[in-house]
């Protein structure tokens, strides 16, 4: 496989956007997002040397490097950054994950938990014990987080569970909700308005702002979902509160 | 130190952000109008990004429980004394009683912008989170344990004696910057400036020259999460198979200034609590000395774009950054020319 293309563009006037171009136009590239993370390492180390380059936000396939314009212009900031994005682009990747960055998560799975579990086994065809076994099968990959403080898109999810969001998103999705959409997986961390289906819940607290480092996810972890017996603390008090 | 008797409709406590956590989720936040922030913080004797109240539309009602002074900076939101009638009008600084009751309305020119800051001395006490003190509502951290004011909070300044220049003589004076109107003053005066995004080989130019052709009014629904906009279907503009199809992209990192196309048509610019990623097609992007402006829309304001480059966005945004340490060197200097800073733009 040859290597991604890069683009460096500016986005706005005062950040830059890199996308990494795999062979396969926008589909979820796995190789792809690990190249990204590469990219977005070496931009962090970058900036400890050099703090009018802002905090990179990795997506998908891009990541977004924010500059202080008051200090440099996109062409100082597209210097610095190519020669990084080049790299990431061609570099090697390490064949296996780093062990100690990967977190399981224990999940209770269905009914109140996980109140469209049902729907999606009848929606895939498989009964709700195979959607448990097939979701924490894997170890999945931390993509990016966006959407809210500590919530990371997951994947990818296996094939046979990929279901569409909800036509209609809840209002109101409960704190460690565990969900899936499209060939993703995630766990709200927080109770806010949400599309994806609801399969089970977790009492381990995504964001704390109370831990040293609040988010339970981090860009480039790697994640394992555990089933574990009986209701989710939660589901038995204050359904919001994680 | 002030004590909280209504809390208005929306007052947080606000910096000058927290983009040092975004790779986690976790949204920039701060000021919308970070012009008006550093006014305020300029005038009470606090640094220009020290923590100070936000106040939206209809702002709080404040008693004072020691006298001493505070600057207003933004919105004018038809602020007054109850006890005395005296007004608190924003670009100045003023001399509270203790024991007074600070009211503030809301606007009583529809021109007028949405949010009103109230910078105390040394800036507003309240303990950094994650680098900021800035309120992440979403979050539910930071500011006051992550929410908007509430009845009986208490918020005193951090102390220091203010600008070595400000007199007593001076505490009437008002800011006003030559050629340069406060955002809160009718925001929608002239277009904001943007640059083409980033998705237009993908959506095709049609879509910013529609965005840039027509009038929007801002929406219902809008908060500081973004201005959501009404006016013709950008989607209806694109070519024939962008329209029948439009692009859903993988997500990516979004700024503030932002503005995303979704299905519907209908444009966002995102705002200082937007989301750190999006996956919606960008058309373009507001530019940086137009944020303050943009944060002073309001459901109903009416708001134009208009296209400008690179080289002359940082051009504008550097004359502003001087034009504001020129303000603050006038307040610093007691021999300074600040009576003429301001003479010269009519105060």
């Amino acid at each position: 496989m040859s290597p991604p293309k890069v683009r460096c563009e500016p986005f706005g006037d005062d950040a830059l956007i890199v996308t990494l171009v795999g062979e396969d136009g926008d589909v979820i590239d796995v190789e792809l997002n690990r190249r990204v993370h590469l990219l977005a390492g070496s931009l962090l180390r970058l900036r400890d040397a050099d703090p009018r380059l802002g905090r990179p936000v990795a997506g998908f396939s891009t990541v977004l490097v924010p500059y202080d314009p008051l200090e440099m212009d996109a062409a100082d900031a597209g210097a610095l950054v190519a020669p990084l994005a080049g790299a990431a682009a061609a570099a090697d990747l390490p064949a296996a994950d780093d062990p100690a960055r990967t977190v399981t998560i224990s999940v209770h799975y269905g009914g109140p938990d996980g109140p469209d579990l049902m729907e999606v086994a009848a929606a895939t065809g498989l009964r709700p014990a195979d959607v448990v076994e097939i979701h924490a099968g894997p170890t999945y990959r931390v993509f990016m987080l966006g959407f809210a403080p500590g919530f990371a898109y997951l994947g990818p999810l296996p094939e046979e569970l990929a279901v569409p969001r909800r036509a209609t998103p809840r209002e109101r999705v409960p704190a460690g909700s565990v969900a899936i959409a499209g060939r993703q997986t995630a766990v709200y961390p927080f109770a806010t308005p949400g599309g994806w289906r609801l399969i089970g819940r977790t009492d381990r607290r995504m964001w704390d702002i109370e831990r040293a480092s609040p988010s339970m996810l981090r860009p480039g972890d790697t994640v394992r979902f555990e089933p574990v017996r009986g209701a989710s603390r939660g589901a038995s008090r204050d359904p919001f509160v994680g | 130190m002030l004590e909280v008797l209504e809390p208005g409709l929306l007052s947080t406590v606000q910096d000058a952000g927290r983009p040092g956590s975004t790779d986690l989720g976790v949204p920039i936040s701060g000021a919308c109008d970070p012009w008006s922030l550093a006014v305020a913080n300029a005038l009470a004797g606090a640094d220009l990004g020290a923590p100070a109240v936000e106040m939206t539309i209809v702002g709080s009602t404040f008693r004072v429980l020691d006298a001493g002074r505070l600057a207003l900076a933004g919105a004018d939101l038809g602020g007054w004394v109850r006890e005395t009638g005296r007004r608190l009008l924003p670009g100045r600084i003023h001399v509270v009683e203790e024991g007074s009751t600070l009211e503030f309305p809301g606007p009583a020119d529809p021109r007028s912008g949405s949010r009103a800051y109230v910078g105390l001395p040394g800036g507003v006490a309240i303990p950094s989170v994650l680098g900021s003190a800035s309120t992440c509502l979403v979050g539910r951290f930071g500011g006051l344990a992550g929410r908007p004011l509430e009845p009986g909070d208490r918020l005193g300044g951090s102390g220091g004696g203010g600008p070595s220049g400000l007199s007593e003589m001076r505490t009437d004076a008002v800011w006003a910057v030559p050629g340069d109107p406060a955002p809160g003053w009718d925001p929608s005066r002239r277009p904001i400036r943007v640059v083409a995004g980033p998705h237009l080989d993908r959506i095709g130019a049609e879509v910013l020259e529609a965005l840039l052709a027509a009038r929007w009014t801002v929406a219902d629904g809008s908060d500081r999460v973004g201005l959501r906009l009404r006016g013709p279907d950008l989607v209806g503009a694109a070519a024939g198979a962008v329209r029948d199809s439009w692009p859903e992209l993988p997500s990516h990192g979004v700024t503030w200034g932002t503005i995303q196309v979704p299905p519907d048509g209908a444009p966002i610019v995102l705002l200082v609590d937007h989301q750190t990623t999006g996956g919606y097609p960008v058309v373009a992007v507001a530019v940086g000395a137009d944020r303050p402006r943009l944060g002073q829309l309001r459901p109903g304001s009416t708001v134009r774009f208009e296209q400008t480059d690179l080289a002359t966005a940082r051009a504008a945004l550097l004359r502003q950054r001087a034009t504001l340490l020129a303000g603050v060197a006038a307040l610093e200097d007691p021999a300074g020319p600040w009576d003429d800073l301001w003479r010269s733009a009519g105060g």
